[in-house]
């Protein structure tokens, strides 16, 4: 496909320079020859071949072949776009074959902008190209990541739970939502491409702008990312095979800084609380001062009065009267052995695992057929225990021609088979996911108990429980058995004819299918206090889902003297749809996973159809499209689009939207009073101005008022019996007919410069202002418990710039290297907004995002911390509010009104960055190559709700932060009862963090870091084998490298990993509310995505 | 080659032409997966809109926002904790700030977020109700009579006052939205000048003049329930006189929906899944378990209101009951109740000397239950050491609690062991057991004889109202009714004895009321509805009602002197969380509106005052 574009333009620029050229041939010696691309051995087409020091030269016809009469000794220079012009001495008559070697300059560069292709010089939107090769150094199980730190302006965030999609934004966030781009996957739009073998990747454009996205229209608001799989090339068959192996390491250290059991102890003596103190030496509450730590905790039906009275001494004749009873947790008598020394719990459920990747590809073809299968198979194992992503991928991309070449079709096609288990945001972004319970269970509970069950918190001391919260290694194991498989495939079969000399029609369907399935199993949590007799439970889930587009276009190509003219226009539907059934049951007798359905419940009114049972809304949408592109003699260059889509998730009337744009570009290096400057190579000025929109994050029934019914929400048992309800009907949606589509309306300027032969700079400077944002208004309870519709509200403004740079050079003949650089900078701000929006009111805290006019999305919202109370003069005689003790912390009088309430909440960071950048190095001595790739990201803050559990005493019994103890400030009074805290003093002045005793820490500055970071995302060694000894084991290349990943990791932030992943809004909801792209930057024990890994691989191809 | 060409481009073009014009309604797309308002314009749907109106009386259901503790119909946290009957139990930070606020009142924030639950889930109701009654004109074809639509209208009427009266008695100043209020018409914001308590008594007089009598299922609203409602709304609007003949016509001739006479039966009938719905039931919130909605419909806010530790092997140890209603069932020398003011402490008389218990005892200490003589009603209500815990065995006192403050433990939402599989089912996917079918009776007949008390007396009529007061002791003085002693402490399914737990004294008044006027009157049906109705969820209410800040008749910092009285009382025992209360006169009366919907509404909606 490139190639018969290629080919074409090489044609229309033989034409061109018959045309333009004047030829002055002199009489000597006739020699032919032909020029062919080192880098596919295919014919070039109007290569200019050039005697050197003069203006006699001619160009290569269709065949790349030429004719010029030469004599000897002369030296030809040949010379094509794309390719480093070479000198060619001529010996004698014989048939010279020229190969011209691809030039490094990225303007050369073929770049896929959707419909069409396009060489980098000519593009004059903003498309970001991601250098495949540099990009293919990171192993990932998410192709996503493959853009990360690779192309300015896309912020990527990474999540460490293997197989999970990363977040990607293009130039920052622009609503509320959900701000994901459009991917096109070899023309099929999707809305991911994590699931791609990076293998079979060939390449990735970004269109940012409204110039180049516009052209999708209403889905193209978030940007638009167009990736293209390899094709076969005509040809020797080329068999290769790809693959790595590895190790990963988990975090090292105290990861959570926590204390051993004997320090918390310490803690609750210091805190002077009764209830916890207990837990450490129940004979003796009341003399503060002195602790112990218990051996031995007990919880139960039974009451063996001679055992545990003190509860910290063994008596084997009772730990005998240990019982276990699964089927009825009311009869358990549990008995656990502390650990006196404090359980890791971190490094329970964190352990070395290795990954590892095996792709074979063959490819091949004729002049009339092509051909590529790629197979792969990739394990991932997590860090995390139980968790891993496993993919057996199959890709069959193959294209053919007839008459002549003038009619081509063909396919690409993808499936892949999915076993996952575990770890995503979803389970791990919130409360009661097990990287959060590494912190939140008490160090002093064993992993197992003496009968070798789990461990937790049913069973302390006295037989007082000991905190609620679960036990990570139990959650993480139990999970054996779990299991979530999908079968997808996705590809498009397209045909394409030329006619009429200018003219060639496309046709084209594509799509995704996937089918899934995944079973889960809860276990009787029997080790937990709060849910000591929670039954076993079975969920198994399947469903389909699809989207398909079929897109048609007519091209038109011509050129008239110095003027080029191409235009296309298309038609294009898209379609989506699915289902989806899910059945959940409690009280099975075995779990055994070859047994087990939720058929085999004891229980069967326990059968649970209504979560997970459901019909997707269908959506379609119908566009028709067109695009202009008009250059003249290269230098001036100009393209306009306009697009009509009607998308149905609208309300008829309010459906169809059109979205033009415009763009123009100057090649200034091509005037001729530019020539003379030997330093540039190139250099384009280009501006766009269009408009794209946007519709996601908006239900098909959102115009509509629609109702239900359901067990829980409007059944009732109106006949008074004890389990009989009737059915009930209530309204679930209130409609709104008014809304339509966002509009982002994009400017960008930009100057695209090639240098000193080594440098290639592009630099450009945007505005993106998207108005009429989709998302619910809260409407007042006196509208009921429908849910609001979404609306047009709000405004945003991002502005920014974009920079990237790659300089290459060799040193001597050996040592060649290349330094590629981008950093993308962006301010986002809210213009307008019909409310202020305040997120994560589900947190035990409180809400801590405002979305509200003046500060940019996500903004974390809460009191500035100032200092702390010394004494009850000071509280009095500065604005203060209810419940503040000497200790407390001091927060700003924000609004001036001399108390401190709610109105003094205000916005206290921002998730976004300041600039996110990146640095690839890639050299190579002889047969070595070296290679390396940082990210960063500067000026992000990160609401680290971790320390509400480690770093407040107030929070449930868990792991405590060290700094409890060294840096909370100490009330004088602190021992004494609460009423006499106000007249204590803090005796530690210097103390950073508040005293003890203080009951509550609302969202403050005080959880708010600076999450700037910078990672080495890889460093590799390589070394090529020399392919002359190869040879005889008909082995063309033989390649292998070592690689470390996130060798280092330079940041301030305390977490983790400052790299967040978004994080569900409600965390009390369990995830019944969708997790939001825009929701990032907060931190609940996120699966780390800095992890250090090691790696073999070897590249081989026959 | 040519024709080939052009008869492949030609097929082509046919083939895109043909399915495009096939694909011509992509966008004719219709909602997938939820009913259309059209399809409810007949007799099925205006029963489901009625149905799916009442089954948010048991105060919350699935997908709500917030939580269900914070909006169930017991009202355990603004009626209970909020008032001097109950802490809210296991560990001090355990569902902070939110609940340690409403038992505190120090500051409750305009943001808790109980409130704001409640609030909503009330006006859910409200909205349901309002659907009914949107409906049952748009119903054209024939399904309906027009008699049966207007008791449809009537049912949903009784329903979307009750669901007000929950606000109003919570807020006093709340919106009123009847049928006309809807997104359509953008008249959504709408203020709350004052209390509505007219607009509440418009909709059961509505319904009271258009329900039946009976009615085929026994959840429904009847004519008795839409009176003893419409009585009930008068005697918080203070219209004592217009209540009376209501209530005395209650007394009189009241039945349930099912048929029965109105009537006092034995007291733990009232709090067992078992007996749900007898005679005593006026009108009650319907529990269901095991009905396939994973433990929605079931008593699911109080959930958490279960012993924190025991043989009882559940959770979470929250609602415990105070000492403060614990002492207040220590009787005098003839039974009665003492409620007069101790001059010297400034507390009531009961709770001059604390009911013995075993606080700070360890589970393996020795312990006597006291012989000091209480009301026979204590031990329904309050779990504590060494009585029968129902079926559970011997409570074990403070060995059953979490957090360690207090040695009780609640009763009246508990349930019978031997019953369990039939009237329990499992919360979600936590809470094991802990959501059970004892229905909550939002009007119990006690309720009906005591308001009629508290009218006589407002009437003048002191021998009248000792009259009703003296039906509800007499029934707690039933020796039949009292808890009794296991037959085998080690095997208490093995049944009761006839011996009373306790040493039970209930005596009766002999005129007093006359004898002392109408002051001691009311305070002594203000304390027998402490003890009727001890642990739930109208304490709060009963104060509240009678102070000025609701126009009540016992003025301005009645219900603080009650409340402050109540802390410096029960703090005699250290307590983190009620050490820090402090009652305000003139604001704490109210709970404050939630800042959320004002902000809604645009300032439509006005804060209660000093929030």
């Amino acid at each position: 496909m490139f190639k018969s574009l290629l080919l074409k333009g090489r044609t229309l620029c033989l034409l061109l320079c018959c045309m333009v050229s004047s030829l002055v041939v002199t009489a000597q010696t006739k020699h032919t020859g032909k020029v062919i691309g080192n880098d596919d051995k295919l014919p070039v087409v109007g290569a200019s071949v050039r005697i050197k020091g003069t203006n006699t030269g001619t160009v290569t016809d269709v065949n790349g072949d030429f004719t010029l009469t030469l004599s000897p000794g002369n030296v030809l220079e040949v010379s094509y776009i794309g390719y480093v012009t070479q000198d060619v001495a001529i010996k004698g008559g014989e048939f010279i074959t020229i190969s011209l070697q691809p030039a490094s300059s990225t303007l050369s560069e073929v770049v896929v902008t959707g419909y069409q292709t396009q060489v980098k010089k000519d593009i004059t939107g903003a498309v970001g190209t991601v250098d495949i090769t540099d990009a293919k150094k990171i192993p990932s199980t998410s192709s996503e990541q493959l853009l990360q730190g690779q192309v300015s302006g896309v912020t990527v965030i990474n999540n460490g739970a293997p197989g999970a999609p990363s977040q990607v934004f293009i130039r920052g966030v622009a609503n509320f939502g959900n701000t994901t781009p459009l991917y096109v996957i070899d023309g099929v739009q999707t809305s991911n491409m994590s699931q791609v073998n990076a293998s079979d990747i060939e390449s990735i454009s970004v269109l940012k702008d409204a110039g180049a996205a516009a052209i999708y229209g209403v889905a193209g608001g978030a940007g638009v990312i167009v990736v293209t799989t390899k094709k076969g090339k005509a040809g020797k068959t080329v068999l290769s095979y790809d693959g790595y192996y590895g190790d990963q390491q988990p975090l090292s250290g105290n990861v959570w800084h926590l204390m051993t059991p004997l320090q918390q102890a310490q803690l609750s003596y210091e805190a002077h609380d009764l209830g916890e103190a207990a837990l450490y030496d129940p004979t003796d509450q009341t003399n503060f001062g002195s602790y112990s730590l218990p051996v031995y905790g007990y919880h139960g039906a039974n009451s063996y009065s001679t055992f545990g009275s003190s509860g910290v001494t063994s008596d084997p004749a009772i730990t005998g009267g240990y019982f276990f009873d699964p089927t009825n947790s009311g009869n358990d008598f549990l008995v656990q052995k502390f650990n006196q020394a404090g359980t890791d719990w971190f490094h329970a459920i964190f352990k070395a695992a290795p990954e590892q990747s095996h792709t074979i590809t063959a490819s091949g073809g004729t002049d009339h057929s092509t051909f590529l299968y790629s197979l792969q198979y990739l394990d991932q194992q997590g860090t995390l225990i139980q968790t891993f992503e496993q993919r057996y991928q199959l890709r069959v991309n193959n294209t053919y021609s007839l008459l002549n070449n003038k009619l081509r079709f063909g396919e690409n096609g993808y499936a892949f088979y999915r076993d996952n288990n575990g770890g995503y945001p979803g389970s791990q972004q919130q409360e009661g996911g097990s990287i959060s319970e590494t912190y939140r269970e008490l160090p002093i509970i064993p992993i197992y108990d003496i009968a070798g069950n789990y461990g937790g918190g049913y069973d302390g001391p006295s037989g007082e429980p000991l905190g609620n919260a679960n036990n990570p290694v139990a959650q993480q194991q139990r999970q054996i058995n779990d299991r979530s498989k999908s079968w997808n495939m996705q590809g498009n079969v397209f045909a394409e004819a030329d006619f009429l000399k200018y003219f060639t029609a496309r046709t084209s369907f594509g799509g995704n299918s996937n089918n899934f399935y995944y079973y889960n199993t809860a276990y009787q949590p029997y080790e937990d206090y709060e849910s000591h007799g929670n039954p076993n439970g079975f969920t198994e889930v399947s469903g389909y889902s699809f989207n398909y587009n079929w897109t048609s276009t007519l091209n038109y190509k011509e050129n008239f003297g110095k003027h080029a003219v191409t235009a296309f226009a298309g038609y294009e539907i898209r379609q989506s749809g699915g289902r989806q059934l899910g059945v959940g049951a409690t009280n099975f007798v075995t779990l055994d996973p070859n047994f087990l359905n939720v058929s085999a419940t004891t229980l069967p009114s326990s059968i649970n159809l209504s979560n997970n049972t459901y019909l997707y809304q269908p959506v379609g949408v119908e566009s028709i499209f067109g695009r202009v592109d008009y250059a003249y003699a290269d230098k001036y260059l100009i393209g306009a689009t306009i697009r009509r889509d009607g998308v149905s998730v609208f309300f008829p009337g309010r459906q169809y939207g059109t979205f033009p744009s415009v763009s123009a570009g100057w090649r200034i290096s091509q005037e001729d009073f530019m020539k003379g400057i030997s330093w540039l190579n190139d250099l384009k000025l280009r501006g766009s101005y269009g408009e794209t929109g946007f519709y996601a994050n908006t239900l098909g029934t959102n115009a509509y008022n629609t109702y239900n019914y359901g067990f829980g929400s409007t059944d009732y048992g109106i006949g008074g019996g004890l389990n009989t309800v009737q059915t009930g009907y209530a309204q679930t949606g209130i409609g709104n007919p008014q809304t339509t589509w966002e509009t982002d309306k994009v400017a960008n300027i930009g100057i695209d410069a090639s240098l000193f032969n080594h440098l290639d700079l592009t630099a450009e400077y945007y505005v993106k202002n998207s108005s009429n944002l989709l998302f619910p208004i809260a409407l007042p309870s006196t509208l009921g418990g429908a849910s609001a519709p979404n609306v047009n509200s709000g405004n945003v403004r991002n502005s920014g710039v974009d920079i990237s740079a790659t300089f290459h050079d060799a040193i001597g003949k050996d040592f060649k290297f290349s330094v590629t650089a981008n950093i993308g900078a962006y301010k986002n701000d809210i213009t307008s907004l019909t409310q202020t929006q305040y997120l994560f009111s589900g947190s035990r805290i409180g809400e801590f995002v405002e979305e509200a006019v003046g500060l940019p999305i996500g903004e974390f919202y809460g009191y500035k911390v100032k200092g702390i109370y010394q004494n009850a003069a000071q509280i009095n005689s500065t604005p203060n509010y209810s419940g503040a003790i000497p200790g407390a912390y001091i927060y700003q009088d924000v609004n001036g009104d001399g108390k401190i309430d709610a109105n003094d909440r205000t916005a206290i960071g921002s998730p976004s960055p300041n600039f996110t950048y990146g640095l690839n190095v890639n050299a190579s001595y002889k047969n070595f190559d070296f290679s390396m790739v940082l990210y960063g990201s500067q000026g992000n803050k990160d609401f680290n709700y971790v320390k509400y559990w480690t770093d407040t005493y107030h929070s449930f019994p868990g792991g405590k932060d060290i700094d409890l103890l060294t840096n909370s400030a100490v009330n004088s009074n602190g021992l004494g009862a609460a009423a006499t805290y106000i007249n204590g003093t803090v005796t530690n002045p210097s103390a950073t963090q508040q005293a003890l005793q203080v009951s509550s820490t609302p969202p403050s500055t005080f959880y708010v870091e600076d999450g700037s970071f910078l990672k080495c995302r890889v460093a590799q060694i390589g070394y090529t084998f020399d392919p002359g000894l190869l040879k005889s084991l008909g082995v063309s290349k033989l390649h292998v490298y070592v690689q470390g990943t996130n060798l280092f990791t330079i940041t301030k932030y305390s977490g983790l990993d400052p790299e967040l992943v978004p994080s569900v809004n409600n965390q009390n909801q369990g995830g019944a509310n969708p997790q939001q792209s825009a929701s990032f930057g907060v931190d609940w024990g996120s699966y780390p995505a800095n992890q250090k890994q090691y790696l073999l691989g070897v590249n081989l191809t026959f | 080659m040519k024709k080939l060409n052009f008869k492949i481009v030609a097929l082509c073009s046919i083939a895109i032409f043909t399915a495009a014009y096939s694909c011509k309604k992509v966008l004719d797309k219709v909602p997938t997966g939820v009913l259309p308002g059209a399809s409810l314009a007949n007799k099925t749907g205006v029963d489901g809109l009625l149905i799916g109106a009442y089954s948010l009386l048991d105060g919350y259901y699935q997908g709500q926002p917030g939580t269900n503790y914070g909006s169930g119909i017991s009202n355990w946290t603004y009626g209970g904790i909020g008032a001097d009957e109950a802490y809210k139990g296991s560990t001090t930070d355990d569902q902070g700030p939110d609940l340690p606020q409403i038992e505190q009142h120090a500051g409750i924030a305009v943001t808790n977020s109980y409130t704001s639950s409640k609030w909503q889930v009330c006006y859910a109701g409200v909205a349901r109700a309002n659907a009914v009654i949107q409906e049952v004109p748009l119903v054209k074809d024939g399904s309906e009579s027009a008699a049966a639509g207007t008791v449809a209208i009537a049912e949903a009427r009784f329903l979307r006052g009750l669901y007000h009266f929950e606000l109003a008695k919570i807020w006093l100043n709340v919106p009123y939205v009847d049928e006309t209020v809807t997104y359509v018409a953008g008249n959504y914001n709408v203020p709350n000048p004052g209390p509505i308590w007219d607009k509440i008594e418009a909709d059961f007089t509505f319904a009271m003049a258009n329900l039946p009598k009976t009615q085929p299922q026994a959840g429904r609203a009847n004519y008795y329930a839409a009176e003893a409602f419409l009585a009930k709304a008068l005697v918080y609007d203070h219209k004592y006189s217009t209540a009376l003949p209501l209530l005395t016509d209650c007394i009189q001739n009241g039945e349930t929906a099912s048929g029965a006479k109105y009537a006092l039966e034995p007291f733990n009938n009232n709090f067992n899944a078992s007996t749900k719905n007898g005679p005593e039931s006026v009108f009650a919130a319907q529990m269901t378990v095991n009905d396939g909605s994973g433990g929605q419909n079931d008593d699911g806010g109080d959930v958490l209101n279960f012993p924190g530790g025991g043989t009882y092997t559940g959770c979470c140890g929250f609602y415990v009951p105070s000492y403060n209603l614990a002492n207040a069932y220590q009787v005098d020398a003839n039974g009665l109740p003492m409620f007069q003011i101790d001059a010297t402490t400034g507390f009531p008389k009961y709770n001059d000397t604390m009911l013995p218990n075993d606080h700070g005892l360890a589970a393996t200490d020795p312990f006597t239950p006291t012989n000091v003589a209480v009301d026979s009603r204590l031990d329904w209500t309050v779990g504590r050491r060494g009585i029968p815990y129902l079926d559970w065995g011997l409570c074990a006192g403070e060995s059953w609690t979490r957090g360690d403050v207090v040695p009780y433990t609640p009763k009246k939402n508990s349930f019978y062991h031997a019953a369990q599989a039939s009237t329990t089912d499992n919360f979600g996917t936590w809470a094991t057991n802990q959501g059970s079918a004892n229905n909550y009776n939002i009007i119990r007949f006690a309720d009906v004889i005591l308001w009629h008390a508290e009218c006589e007396v407002q009437g003048g009529d002191l021998a009248d109202a000792e009259k009703d007061v003296n039906m509800i002791r007499a029934r707690a003085a039933d020796k039949t009714g009292w808890v009794k002693t296991y037959a085998d402490n080690s095997n208490p399914a093995g049944g009761f004895t006839n011996t009373p737990a306790a040493n039970y004294q209930v005596g009766l008044y002999s005129g007093q009321f006359a004898a002392n006027g109408a002051a001691y009157a009311m305070a002594a049906i203000i304390m027998e509805r402490q003890l009727e109705f001890g642990m739930e969820g109208q304490r709060f209410f009963d104060l509240s009602r009678q102070d000025a800040a609701t126009k009540g008749p016992l003025g301005v910092g009645y219900m603080a002197g009650v409340m402050n009285s109540y802390y410096k009382a029960d703090n005699r025992i250290s307590n983190p969380v009620l050490g820090k209360a402090a009652f305000t006169s003139g604001r704490d009366e109210l709970y404050p509106i939630p800042e959320s919907q004002i902000e809604i509404e645009g300032g439509k909606l006005v804060q209660n005052p000093k929030y």
